[in-house]
């Protein structure tokens, strides 16, 4: 039995112009969960939640096992934390926040900080506010890693990182992984990320789970149909999530290759989905129908 | 939670050593409104202090870090004495130092009382709201305040000096006593509105 860091049971969380529903899905240790899913659907909602800068409406939600009612300061102690912005003083330097995160945590360790700082190349004594996006990542990735933390939460942290540095990211996080004792969950909406390093896949859409599967598990179930127009009836329209036609055909996502494959035979071509094409037919299919026409 | 307090001081570094300097240089060349400009410079640096932290990001840090909501609205009710602690000891060796003389313990319990009673109503407001709509708050007041020495009582100021006065001269124990037992009732009180405040806000 794996055992779970995160778990999320029928979460509610109500706002005037939103609402995340009945919200479940758990985190394994030891793995990296990729969160996707498009703008404003609720994962920021979600991960807020999982730091409890936000208390659900209805539901529990548990890390490590406990509750933030009772245990807040146990489970933050195990949590690094990574946001898309800078939390940071404006004011201050690396130095100055190592002082801060230090008398915050019980194992913040100096000399892995200051291995962190030479790694990424960081001038410590200069005002983080003066960093470059990348710089800022780096420099929330030292803070966050250096007090030996079980679990990193991590909102949207490659956006707005150009491509080279995207992938040193994913290198520092693979490094990260070795133990086998850590785990990372973070949201992104670069799907090509995931792919580099991602155990499994957590979708949500709308406030609602549409997903959360292991990576492989979604290669062997979804597929890209792709065929002829005149193959689409009433019935094998209830195959696809989302139907794209064009005057070429038709191209499709099924989250049941098997059957796909079994009913429409050699007739169609099948095609592996990227996480992109899984989003944007689950998108559509929400919307309205499963029919898109082109 | 005393992390959070030295945090505090540790980043009001700069301002204390303008702050306080000035102070001294404010006694040195008036000597008479220490009570005045006590209160007025614990409230600018604690002020200066709750300001800084009032960013959704610094929020957004302080609890994602292992603190609870309670110890980081008690951390500035504890911080507001620190400060107060500190202006108070400036006032009191200043005065030593330039005059010969140290104020009376009265007046100093007098300006503990104040800035008690002025932190008791704008922590809670603070949270509530934010601390830039202090400064409407305290332009609305003092508004009233003017109307109320124009129109009503033309004396006020003369009767403030007369309480103030009145209050310094008693020697009454008790009155103190229940003096200090309210203020510390309004303050524990103040200080429980806050952290409900607080542990409302979302991020």
């Amino acid at each position: 039995m794996m055992e779970n860091v995160i778990e999320l049971k029928q979460v509610h969380k109500s706002f005037p112009n939103f609402q995340v529903k009945d919200l479940s899905f758990s985190v394994k240790k030891g793995f990296v969960t990729g969160f996707i899913g498009g703008n404003g659907v609720g994962k920021s909602t979600t991960i807020k939640m999982l730091m409890n800068l936000l208390q659900p409406d209805a539901g529990t939600i548990s890390i490590f096992g406990m509750n933030y009612n009772k245990h807040e300061k146990e489970i933050k102690q195990r949590i690094g934390f990574v946001y898309d912005e800078n939390v940071f003083y404006e004011q201050s330097t690396m130095l100055d926040m190592r002082s801060i995160m230090k008398s915050a945590y019980a194992k913040w360790d100096d000399e892995l900080f200051h291995y962190y700082v030479k790694e990424f190349e960081l001038p410590i004594k200069q005002k983080i506010k003066s960093f470059s996006k990348g710089m800022m990542m780096k420099a929330s990735l030292a803070l966050a890693l250096s007090h030996h933390a079980e679990l990193i939460i991590m909102d949207e942290p490659t956006s707005g990182l150009d491509p080279i540095f995207r992938r040193e990211l994913l290198d520092i996080l693979h490094s990260f992984m070795q133990d086998g004792e850590k785990t990372i969950f973070f949201s992104t909406h670069i799907t090509t990320d995931l792919d580099r390093i991602a155990d499994y896949i957590t979708f949500i859409h709308n406030g609602e789970l549409m997903f959360s599967k292991e990576y492989y598990q979604i290669e062997e179930e979804y597929a890209i149909i792709k065929g002829a127009t005149e193959l689409l009836d009433r019935d094998t329209e209830k195959e696809f999530i989302a139907i794209r036609r064009s005057n070429h055909g038709f191209e499709a996502l099924t989250s049941n290759k098997a059957q796909a494959s079994h009913l429409f035979g050699d007739s169609v071509l099948l095609e592996k989905p990227s996480l992109e094409d899984i989003m944007y037919y689950t998108k559509k299919g929400a919307e309205g129908g499963a029919a898109i026409n082109t | 939670m005393l992390q959070l307090i030295r945090k505090d001081v540790m980043l009001q570094k700069n301002t204390l050593l303008i702050m306080l300097p000035l102070l001294v240089v404010y006694i040195a060349l008036n000597a008479s409104a220490t009570i005045l400009s006590g209160v007025l410079f614990t409230i600018a640096i604690t002020m200066q202090a709750f300001m800084l932290d009032e960013k959704r990001q610094i929020h957004i840090l302080f609890n994602s870090l292992p603190y609870t909501r309670k110890e980081i609205v008690t951390s500035k009710y504890i911080g507001v004495f620190c400060f107060t602690g500190l202006v108070l000891l400036t006032i009191l060796i200043a005065n030593l130092v330039i005059h010969g003389e140290s104020p009376t313990w009265k007046e100093l319990l007098f300006i503990l009382c104040l800035t008690t009673l002025f932190f008791s109503f704008s922590l809670p407001f603070s949270y509530r709201f934010k601390s830039q709509y202090l400064l409407f708050a305290s332009i609305g007041t003092f508004a009233a305040y003017l109307v109320v020495i124009n129109v009503f009582i033309p004396n006020l100021h003369d009767l403030i000096r007369e309480v103030v006065a009145f209050l310094l001269a008693m020697e009454q124990v008790q009155l103190y006593v229940l003096v200090g037992c309210a203020l510390v009732i309004v303050y524990i009180l103040s200080w429980l509105l806050s952290i409900r405040i607080y542990e409302k806000k979302m991020f």
